[in-house]
């Protein structure tokens, strides 16, 4: 095998015929020494390029010429606008965070946020807050009635139409109406900002705004507010407050007939489970009476009649 | 815009790139299937198919993509006739110095003999062969030209050269 690898060296001419016939001297090299030298001899046709190249240009090719389509500015500003809005659409459709929840007429319900702060949202009411940055900011909008049990942590923040709410973990309740603004605090403490001034709740007070004027609350006993056990509770709330509660509570449209002082204040408190008794607890105390109608009620002073 | 990959398309590149190797690429398709016309045919026809995909080749790799086109197209080619070399005129033999008629007649046959022996090498072998001799290619140059490996083309010219010495030794005797 090395003779057949020398061989191969030498004619690769990295062995010269001397080298090879020393190497083996009883080897006879003469036949492939003839064969190497007269191998070289064949005729090979030689090409006249030029020509060959000038025949070469007169074949016809098919070439596939590479098409040039200009850029259609507008197609790609169309193509561009379209990508923009849905990219956009996308963003707010899959990363806003915002996460709301909403109760309708005779309607409450419960949800833990994501700090397991406990939400108890009362009928016709709607919140929403920021799913993303919860753990940065604690901020809440609330439309409606709601309690609030927080988890001691950051400052935790509610804000309504009609003021702000600010606490570090406490339980509250925010009640806001039209024309109708109540905090009231059952435990630590909780800091009321309405109309620039901002005022700090101990357990047990409450702080109440009817038609933008600030009211004065007695202070209250109870652990949670009475809407949690399916009643509302007033204390010399305004009987139109009262009538709004109780259309939020029954889907009922209540009208009240022209003798009747809405402003008179009511203490006292109606259930959620029985529109009749939940009636006749409001109007009796006021010495009025009423009429159904379906889903119409009609309050009236029954002394003038 | 003149990326080694369009720069076939231009046609000055091309033609630089055609008169460098119509040469050398008409011999390796000459000893491919030794005719004249065939191996020019062979040799234009894998020109244009280069021409034609220029844009599609990488320049470095245009010369191992014409030799292997050519190679293609011979085998594409339904009859493959026996290859028959012939001798320059007027070739000098081994001896120069001795005019010995005998020796002439002797040098005569052999190289019919060679003649004969090299039709009968596989094809692979001869291009390998004739590229080494004629040409006088190194086995690494050949690689890179077929685009096989170096040991593919020893493996090949050894084969040769094993046929050579077993026929051209027993035709001796």
């Amino acid at each position: 095998m090395n003779k057949d690898n020398d061989i191969l060296k030498w004619f690769n001419g990295e062995i010269s015929t001397e080298e090879i016939k020393t190497m083996y001297p009883n080897e006879d090299f003469s036949q492939l020494e003839k064969a190497s030298f007269y191998s070289k001899q064949f005729e090979v046709p030689r090409i006249d390029a030029q020509k060959a190249l000038a025949d070469f240009k007169t074949r016809s090719f098919k070439k596939d010429e590479p098409k040039v389509i200009p850029l259609n500015y507008k197609t790609f500003l169309r193509v561009a606008a379209v990508l923009v809005v849905m990219l956009t659409s996308s963003y707010f459709l899959f990363f806003n965070a915002t996460k709301s929840y909403s109760t309708d007429i005779a309607e409450t319900t419960t949800f833990i946020l994501p700090d397991d702060s406990e939400v108890i949202l009362n009928a016709k009411s709607q919140l929403s807050f920021n799913k993303k940055d919860w753990k940065q900011d604690r901020t809440l909008t609330l439309d409606g009635e709601a309690f609030f049990k927080v988890t001691k942590g950051e400052k935790f923040t509610v804000n309504t139409d009609a003021g702000s709410i600010q606490v570090l973990g406490t339980q509250f309740n925010v009640k806001e109406r039209d024309n109708y603004f109540e905090v009231k605090c059952y435990e630590g403490s909780v800091r009321v900002s309405y109309n620039g001034t901002a005022s700090v709740l101990k357990p047990g007070k409450s702080i109440r705004v009817v038609n933008g004027e600030v009211s004065s609350v007695e202070d209250f006993t109870a652990q949670n507010p009475a809407w949690l056990n399916k009643e509302s509770s007033f204390t010399n709330v305004p009987l139109w407050q009262v009538i709004d509660e109780l259309q939020l509570q029954y889907d009922i449209k209540i009208t009240v007939a022209k003798d009747v002082n809405t402003s008179e204040l009511f203490s006292g408190s109606f259930t959620h489970n029985n529109k009749n008794v939940a009636l006749q607890a409001v109007t009796i105390p006021l010495k009025l009476s009423y009429k159904i109608n379906g889903n119409n009620v009609e309050f009236y002073n029954y002394e003038a009649n | 815009m003149a990326s080694p990959k369009s720069k076939l398309c231009e046609e000055a590149h091309f033609n630089a790139f055609y008169l460098e190797h119509i040469q050398a690429v008409n011999n390796f398709a000459y000893y491919k299937c030794g005719d004249k016309a065939t191996s020019l045919d062979l040799v234009q026809d894998a020109f244009s198919k280069i021409w034609e995909n220029c844009s599609k080749i990488d320049f470095s790799k245009a010369k191992t993509y014409l030799f292997t086109t050519v190679n293609n197209l011979f085998l594409n080619m339904v009859r493959h006739q026996k290859v028959v070399l012939t001798y320059a005129k007027a070739s000098p033999y081994l001896d120069k110095t001795n005019q010995n008629p005998e020796y002439l007649l002797e040098e005569e046959e052999f190289k019919k003999k060679l003649q004969a022996v090299i039709s009968d090498l596989s094809e692979e072998q001869r291009e390998v062969f004739l590229l080494n001799r004629i040409e006088d290619k190194k086995y690494r140059e050949i690689a890179d030209m077929l685009d096989i490996s170096q040991k593919t083309v020893e493996k090949r010219m050894s084969g040769a050269l094993k046929i050579l010495r077993e026929k051209l030794d027993n035709q001796n005797i």
